[in-house]
């Protein structure tokens, strides 16, 4: 779960205590009005969206002959999106001062011992990306001239499931339920979509296994829907979990959305099947919005974060990509992408199931006078990297986790390449000539 | 807007002082751990369903006949509703835990000065409303038989507004939002709906007018895309401002929602045009989950008020009203239904265009020693009520302001049976 619950709130009802997130720790209080929002780091995020979107732009335009009413709407979708970039990164800093002065805010336990620890960072900023990002889907359904009603119903369907979600999310960012609840909580949200949903609960049997099987395509019926509904419970928390360093939950999400960009054009382009296209397109008008706005929100979240996502943003970040992978018909495929989240919760699983004791966080040890994380012996991640990799500091780990994310989804894309031999090695060169000296 | 704004929490940012809503005064503090708010008022709400549901299911089941499948899902879906009713019942103590615990709190101000203003009373329970009619709403689609893929559209769009709205009611109890925001906010949640809506934006001329109109429908296009919008906007915040008193949002709606019920029954068993039925059957469907789910957080609400609403459920059940009469195209019988709230709409208007000085609570004036309400000079139904009819207590002017909703929806009813063959 994220780093950043709020251990205090609990204890002490009795007083006029908030919602102090305990991740994060005292400055010096400041008496005055809070002080403003630090910019946006843009030159990054500028060179971040060259990075991964140059290789999804060559396909969309060089690459492949997509039809022309297609490649209209994608267009029209990717202007929306790059307008919701922008409202995004006006209205954030607007945002975090009504989250502030409603006292929802937290401390970065990373900085524990610094002075950058003790400032009052606002929280659950995802609800801004939320609601442009519904605004934003609401207000393409106009301008998609190849819509027929069943598109409608799916799309609809889909609004519906990222809405609820978002909703439940930012309820249990300002309430904290209890994590029972919050395994349940994306199954409820994903109920339009398994109403909703008429395609195909057929799978592919792999050809090794035909003989096994008997038959080549087997129709799993509600086994299917059974199967759509954990894939949603599966995305939205293992993102949650796979979090608590400046910038890593936006961060993945912005690498797996470029991924999926890049996989749908490469369906869409490499198919003529109408329908299969359809399909693709589908998920490409809902992964462009949540590109930019996560984008956006990046460029305050990334070290050192200024604002920090909740559990609003993994939850909605989560159900909109599981969303998308189901309706778009590549849910396989999106699993791998997820590869390290995948990985992040089986060495999680005997933390989480209680046969090994689980703290309350499960974070790396901070060391003030390093400024470099440690590895603790918990599972996850985050941990086992630094534990194989030996200290980073807080940024250079995120960079290199997210790179990993990369380097995993192209070897997803295409096997046929290597791992350099010396990941460590190659990963440091990479990191500086995109993020700068960390 | 409602009574219960945090008034404190805005000019407080140093100290730890957090959602400490004005509206209600103060309790000596309970440090039980069982529910913290009191039990249910079971036996009012009984009596109260009797009364409003005894006529829908006498026209349900006797007076009309009705067709046998239409029959079967709308029985399915009030067994759901039943169903939702005892959920919030249940969940909405174990959300108000939450909601103290988070300092999600007012004050009565109606009580200001007697034991009973001292109580921490929990905000923002419309939540669970909202999250246990969006639950019930979902399962149904699965068990409706007469669906087909425009329905599904237009109820999945509508699905799609009324979480939005929820969403940015809650966001609005949590943030307090600006009110210029406020007004923007039902606009754009309504946008699922304008978008998806395929049916006619044609109006039928009452009869009287149709020599100057010069024809007998008018095609109003977008035009009448706006009108829906607007009359979103106007029912979300309408009830919002027709406020206060306790029990007052939740028991208009719940007035309301009993209306529209009969009237749709009535349009069905009285026509046999498949699609005229279909479009008040759909309204139906939502509206039976509101009902039924609003009457349970009645329960609580109600005179004395063990929890308040906030503006999440305002919003919540202004949407969805606004939904059911834009799909079931009766959004003009809607209008006459909210007649108090547009009477309240039109006196608001010199006070809330700041051409009167506005304060920041437009409640009538409480007296402690007496316990009876004093209606100000303020532009709202409530005090003017009072100002006409004399001081009266708060559950006494509340049942009042309720018979007088009763009264307005059977005068429409009225209305509707008098002007049938003239306008329309």
């Amino acid at each position: 779960m994220a780093a950043r619950k709020r251990a205090t709130s609990t204890t002490d009802t009795s007083t006029a205590k908030p919602v102090p997130t305990d991740s994060k720790i005292e400055h010096k209080t400041q008496e005055f009005a809070d002080p403003p929002l630090a910019p946006p780091k843009s030159a990054f995020i500028f060179k971040l969206s060259l990075l991964l979107l140059a290789p999804y732009f060559y396909l969309l335009f060089c690459h492949y002959k997509i039809q022309h009413e297609l490649k209209r709407s994608i267009l029209i979708n990717a202007a929306l999106s790059l307008a919701g970039f922008f409202l995004t990164v006006k209205m954030i800093p607007v945002a975090s001062r009504y989250v502030l002065r409603r006292n929802l805010f937290g401390y970065d336990i990373n900085k524990k011992g610094t002075p950058q620890g003790t400032i009052k960072v606002p929280e659950s900023l995802g609800i801004v990306v939320g609601i442009v990002f519904l605004v934003l889907a609401i207000i393409f359904q106009y301008f998609n001239f190849t819509a027929d009603s069943n598109w409608l119903v799916e799309y609809n369907a889909a609004l519906a499931c990222i809405c609820f979600m978002t909703l439940l999310g930012f309820v249990d960012d300002v309430l904290d339920v209890p994590w029972r609840v919050k395994l349940l909580l994306p199954s409820i949200a994903a109920l339009p979509l398994l109403m909703a949903y008429a395609g195909h609960t057929t799978i592919v049997i792999p050809k090794p296994l035909i003989p096994y099987v008997g038959h080549d395509v087997l129709d799993l019926g509600w086994l299917y829907k059974l199967y759509m509904g954990l894939l949603a419970v599966f995305c939205t928390n293992s993102i949650n979990i796979h979090a608590g360093i400046n910038g890593l939950e936006v961060g993945q999400t912005v690498v797996i959305a470029s991924a999926i960009l890049i996989h749908n054009i490469m369906q869409i382009g490499a198919s003529v099947d109408p329908e299969y296209q359809q399909a693709h397109g589908f998920s490409i008008y809902l992964t462009q919005p949540l590109l930019a706005t996560s984008m956006a929100l990046l460029s305050y979240n990334w070290y050192p974060s200024s604002v920090f996502v909740g559990d609003t943003y993994t939850y909605f970040a989560g159900m909109t990509m599981a969303v998308v992978g189901i309706l778009g018909h590549f849910s396989e495929t999106l699993l791998i992408f997820f590869l390290p989240q995948v990985i992040n919760f089986l060495l999680s699983l005997p933390q989480l199931s209680g046969y090994v004791y689980c703290p309350r966080h499960r974070l790396p040890r901070f060391d003030p006078q390093t400024g470099l994380l440690t590895g603790t012996n918990d599972g996850t991640v985050v941990n086992v990297y630094l534990r194989i990799f030996g200290r980073k500091s807080e940024k250079s780990l995120c960079a290199h986790l997210l790179l990993v994310q990369v380097e995993l989804k192209s070897n997803a894309s295409c096997p046929e390449r290597q791992l350099p031999l010396s990941l460590d090695a190659a990963m440091d060169q990479l990191i500086n000539l995109i993020f700068g000296k960390t």
